[in-house]
Order: C-alpha cells, then structure tokens, then sequence
C-alpha cells in the first residue's frame, strides 16, 4: 500500500518555480522570503503556549512568516504529523519526541536533516540529547527544551505539622511516609496512570541503585542487573510506597495531584517540572510556598525528558529558507533562556546562564554541569516502544496488585522485557 | 412510480438482474473495505512492522510475542466476563423491563422513554458518568458515607480485581433499553389468541412466559445476542473514558490493547496479530451460532 519516498516532488507549472527561484535569489541579499512555515506543535496550555510565543515573535520579527497548527496532546499530535507525512502533505517543522519512532521516521529518510549551521551544537549540547538527536551521525531534530523527571515536590507546611524533614535517602522517605499518614495526610500525591507510575519507580530506581544501575537497566536492557538484588530491592520500596497514596488515586490526571499537594492535602508529588506551570498558576512559587527537590537518591542525577523540532524534506526554497531561519530563531540562546523560563524546563544549551530562572531550575542548571549527572527517560534511550511500553505495563501491573511480592515483581519486569525483545 | 412507465417496454432487464446491479456498489464496497483490509491487516500481522508499515516477513513471530504478553491475556479474560455480564445483563434485565411494560404499566411511554435514553448517549459520555459516580471520594460511596454510613465502601473502580465489573456495569445500563425495545416488538407481535388459549386453561402467567413466549421469542434472543456481542467486542471507548484500562491495565480490552500498540507504542505489526486474533474468536463464537440457526431455519 505504502512505499516509503521521499517527500513527493512539487508539481507546478514551470513559470511558479522560476517565480520561486527568482523570488528566493532576490530575498537572499536581505533576508528569507515570507514562505509560511507550518509548525505542528502540541504547546496548548498556559505555560506551554507563552513559550511557543516566544519562538514566534522572534521568528515573526526576523521577518519568517508562521503558519500555525497545534494539537492538543503529545501522542495525537506525533500521530497527525505522521500521517499528514505519510499522506504527502508534511507540515514544514513539526515536534516530536526524541527516540525510537523519530529514528524510525529518520531511517525512511521522511524527516531532513536539520537545515542550517549545527556544527556548533555537539559543545552546547548534553551529550545524550545530541546523540538522541541524531540519526547516523546527522541532526534531525532540534531540541526544545530539557525538562527533569526525577523531582519531589513537596508542601513545607505539611511537612512541618507532620514533624518530618525533606528526606534524602528512600528508607528516610518511607519513614517520613509513616509520619505523614499518621498526622491525616496523604504521603504521597499520585496520579493511577501508568506513566506517573512509572516516574515514580524510576526515582526509586535511581535512588536505590544509582546511575550506572539506571544506565544498565534502561540503555542495556542487562539481565544481570534486571535480575540483581538491587532490583529486588527497588521492588521492596515501591511496595512500601503502595500505602501512601489515597483510595482515589487510579487514572487521576497529574494536574489534580498537583493540587491536592497546594491546597495541602498531600504532602510529596513525583513529577516532570512541568509542574511548575501549574504551580505558578495558582499564584504560588516553586522553591518557596511548594518546595522542589531531587526525588531520594544515594547519587544526584537529572533524568532528562526532551521533545525537539523535526523537519520535513522539501523541494520548495522558500520553505526551505524558512525552515533555516527556525532552527536558527529556536536555538538562539537567548530565545531558549526566554522560553524554556516560561516552560518550567531548561535550556537545551549549556551555555545559557541561570539568570531569571526560579530556584528549581537553577538548581538543575547547576546540577547539569558535571555530564556525569545526565541521564534521559526510557524513552530517550532508544527503546522500541514495544519495550518501553511493556516496561510500564510492569510496573503498572506490580504498583496496582498489592498482591505480588517484590519477587513477583522482578520476574514480571524480566519477563515484559525479554517477551517484547 | 411504476405507473407512470411507458406501456411498451423495448427491453427487460433478465429474472433477478436489478437486484444483482443494485447490489454491486455494496458488494464492492465490503468486499475492499472489509476482506480487502483483513486480508492486508494479516499480511502485516507476519512482517516486523513497527511505526510503518514494512514487507518483511518473520512468520509467526508476532503472534508468539502476542501470547506471551500477560497483558494480552488479561486483556482476552476481560472480553470473555465482560461478553458474558454484558450479554447476560442486558438480555435479563431488558425481557424483564419489556415484560412488565407489556404488562400493562401506567404512563407507558414514560418508562419507555426513560430506559431508552441513555442509549442516546455515546459511550464515552456513559463512560465519564460512571467515572463520577463510582469515584470513591465523590459518588456513591461518598454520598451513603454523607448519610452517615461510615464504612459503607464501593470502590470497585479503583480496586485491580473488580474494575472490570463496574464497565460491564456501565455498559448494561446503556444498552438495557435496546434490548427492552427489541423484546417488547417481539412481544407486541405474540398472538392474543395464545394468552387467551392460555387463561382458558388456566396457565399462571409465569409459566406462559417462560414456556411458551419465550420459546416464541427465539429469533430476537438471536438478534439481541448478536447486537450485543458485536458491541462488547469492539468496545473501546467505554473502557477508555471509564477506568483508562486501569487500574494499571486490569480492565484492558483486546481493542484498547490493539489501539495503544499501533497508535502510540510503534507496534503495527503486533496490534495487527492482536487485531486478526480477535477476528478470529468472534469467528469462533459466531460462526457455530449462525451454522446452527441457519440448519434450523432450513429444516
């Protein structure tokens, strides 16, 4: 039915395309011509929107014209650019998440290499989101924006009545958890779907066996450490951790787990910096009324979650050219330092400075600077979403059957993993 | 308008031609949206497809990787109790609504028209409805602990174990009225000679139901049940608005699992054996079904 192509070539008349090249030879003395450029974004709430403006403004005002096409939603956004791909009519950039389906994408040459001057990327960039933004040696993507999965919120004041200090070790936080339940509240803020599931395991994950474990167990696949007594007892902590979430936890969204930790229902969130949006929202700041930690860990490491801009082959040199100037407007350094400010994440560039970020990210900020610390999401790694998916599926199905043993656990998570292989 | 043909004909199409023509539109139309894609849906099933589709053939490999996902298997498990409540609740409870209408009840239309809406709704809309009131912190455990029934407890949409009850649930309170209209047509249409026979012999009512209308009434169990399975198979969106799939994925369906792996898990191929699976066992369960009643009907 489907041969993969390269992006259909332009039928016009002849006397279009010498317009175009005329046109595009005259506009390359100033400046790109005003060829729409169709950007496909799923950046629709608050915070997310306020920091896709500023992308436009400075490519509106460095003279590119902006078709705009948002959908609502990551997955049904990835989904529409896909199929408007596949079906011949490519929006010019589009976003996507960096990973397995982006280098599939790659790997049908459907996505171009990024337009423009990128030699410069591979010294500003975390070394792992330049690798994950590359398909054989070749940019397809530019990043957007970092944001970190591994953070704990948590409400000061609720911790305070309960007598207990923002814990640094796990066994610490499973103590503090006891407290917390003690004095009437809820331990911890979750949202029962799979994925917020998972953000919490894997800061145990990485609290209990550190970042070589974390690398072995998500870039490897390692039976051995999958099968490890740190696995094990990654699965005890989780099981500990069951209790301290209230009855309607279940496909809450994280937004409504947010708020539970404002209005001091709760007293700890796991969750993306995004977050902080909804924190702002609501008047308060993140690193004060809501404090932000990095979720327990022996070894402090940032989990890196990215979405970056692909692009699409085209034949057309106006759109081409406007393709250019957007690589070059989203990477601006002081473009990123304004956006990601507005997005609750932080530059994809290292050599940003931290002035006007809140306190949260520019304590990741800092964090970054030793590579050591940079770790990415399942995701990132270049997983099959097969496996990516099985393992929340694992994780799920132990987290939501208080009836399995942490043994019970480590087999379940072996076993997804090597069905899906 | 035959009447106003001319009387002379130059030509008449052969015995049973117009028909045939009338039909090819359809028949084609089937035969490429239908047979066409089940038979391309089975190709991919036996290629390494992930994001996009590819030609590259591995056998069986994906129907092994199928069956040995736990997520399936619960997913085929839910289908078969959620089928069975589903199938069993709806059919129950809509004769038994459909009686007592037939009854005779006051302010007919009323009952009618009450039990015959929610099958006006769409499923995610049921979905969401059933979400609110079986929420255990705002519904209806909520509101019988208000009245001071401390312990009174009715979670089943957040416990593992029961999730899949409450979608069953949901789905027989919106389909009840389709098959109480199905029955009740059915009843409408027995003879009043046959109750009037009855009270001569002096028959309690019960046992004319249960013996002799029911009997009569075969042909709507049949078309009832198949409306129902049909629906209980591809149900999708009830348990996607309802529970998720959750908690975790223990009221996952076969659909849902289908969906999530070509949609958002770059798993084409695999959804596509998940996809041919379940044709295969709604074969299973129709096939016999249709085989029987057709022999019955012959004989």
């Amino acid at each position: 039915m489907y041969a993969p192509r390269k992006s259909r070539p332009i039928a016009r008349p002849a006397l279009a395309a010498a317009l175009a090249c005329w046109l595009s030879g005259v506009a390359a003395a100033q400046q790109a011509p005003a060829r729409p450029v169709e950007v496909m974004h799923w950046l629709t709430s608050g915070g997310e929107s306020a920091a896709l403006s500023v992308i436009r403004d400075a490519f509106l005002a460095r003279g590119g014209a902006w078709r705009d096409a948002p959908v609502p939603g990551g997955s049904g956004a990835r989904s529409a650019a896909i199929n408007r791909i596949l079906g011949g009519k490519p929006p010019a950039v589009f976003l996507f998440s960096l990973g397995s389906q982006l280098d599939e994408l790659a790997g049908h040459g459907l996505v171009a290499t990024v337009p423009g001057d990128t030699a410069a990327w591979d010294a500003v960039l975390p070394p792992m989101v330049a690798k994950a933004s590359k398909h054989q040696g070749r940019y397809v993507a530019a990043p957007l924006a970092i944001h970190g999965e591994n953070w704990m919120f948590f409400n000061p004041a609720v911790l305070r009545e309960a007598g207990v200090e923002v814990p640094r070790t796990w066994p610490e936080f499973v103590e503090a958890g006891r407290k917390i339940k003690a004095a009437g509240k809820v331990p911890i803020a979750l949202g029962g779907q799979p994925w917020q599931e998972r953000i919490l395991f894997n800061a145990v994950l990485l609290g209990v066996g550190g970042r070589e474990f974390y690398l072995k167990v998500y870039g490897q696949l390692d039976p051995a450490a999958i099968q490890s007594d740190t696995m094990l007892e990654v699965f005890r902590i989780v099981s500990e951790l069951r209790g301290f979430v209230d009855e309607g936890s279940p496909g809450r969204r994280w937004n409504q787990a947010t708020a539970m930790l404002m209005r001091g229902q709760a007293a700890f969130q796991f969750m993306g910096d995004w977050a902080k949006g909804d924190i702002t929202a609501a008047g308060l700041e993140p690193g004060r009324e809501i404090g932000c930690a990095f979720a327990p860990a022996e070894e402090t490491a940032y989990i890196m979650v990215v979405d970056a801009w692909a692009y699409t082959n085209s034949d057309d040199p106006g759109t081409r050219a406007g393709q250019r100037l957007f690589t070059e407007v989203a990477m601006d350094p002081a473009v990123q330092a304004a956006l990601n400010q507005r997005k609750g994440s932080i530059p994809v560039r290292t050599d940003v400075a931290p002035d006007g970020f809140d306190a949260c990210a520019r304590h990741a900020m800092e964090v970054i600077r030793d590579p050591a610390t940079h770790l990415v999401s399942t995701g990132l790694f270049g997983l099959p979403g097969g496996v990516s998916g099985a393992i929340d599926d694992a994780i799920s199905q132990f987290w939501n059957d208080g009836r399995l043993t942490p043994e019970q656990g480590r087999a379940l998570f072996r076993d997804s993993v090597l069905a899906f292989q | 308008m035959t009447e106003t043909c001319p009387p002379r004909r130059r030509w008449r199409l052969p015995q049973g031609a117009a028909p045939a023509i009338a039909l090819v539109p359809a028949a084609l139309i089937t035969l490429v949206c239908f047979y066409l894609f089940i038979g391309w849906t089975f190709a991919i099933s036996l290629t390494d497809s992930r994001l996009l589709p590819n030609w590259e053939f591995i056998g069986l490999e994906q129907y092994r990787r199928l069956f040995a996902s736990s997520r399936w298997w619960t997913a085929l498990e839910n289908l078969g109790l959620y089928a069975v409540l589903f199938i069993g609740g709806c059919t129950l409870l809509g004769y038994l609504l459909a009686i007592l209408i037939d009854r005779g009840v006051r302010a007919e239309g009323v009952y009618r028209t009450i039990f015959m809406l929610p099958l006006s709704m769409s499923f995610v809309v049921t979905g969401i409805i059933w979400q609110w009131m079986l929420n255990p912190g705002l519904g209806i455990q909520q509101a019988v602990r208000g009245l001071g029934f401390e312990e009174f407890a009715f979670n089943w949409l957040v416990r593992a174990d029961r999730a899949i009850f409450t979608v069953a649930l949901a789905g027989i309170w919106q389909q009840v009225g389709l098959c109480m209209a199905l029955f009740l047509a059915g009843l409408r249409g027995i003879d009043p000679n046959i109750w009037k026979a009855a009270r001569v012999d002096g028959i309690p009512t019960w046992r004319v139901y249960l013996d002799i209308v029911t009997p009569m009434l075969k042909a709507t169990f049949f078309t009832s049940t198949i409306l129902l399975f049909s629906l209980a198979v591809k149900s999708f969106d009830l348990v996607v608005a309802l529970t998720g799939g959750g908690p975790g994925f223990s009221s996952d369906l076969p659909a849902r699992f289908v969906m999530e792996h070509i949609l958002t898990r770059q798993e084409l191929g695999l959804g596509a054996a998940g996809a041919f699976v379940m044709l295969c066992t709604i074969a299973a369960v129709v096939a016999p079904y249709l085989y029987l009643q057709n022999r019955r009907g012959a004989a």
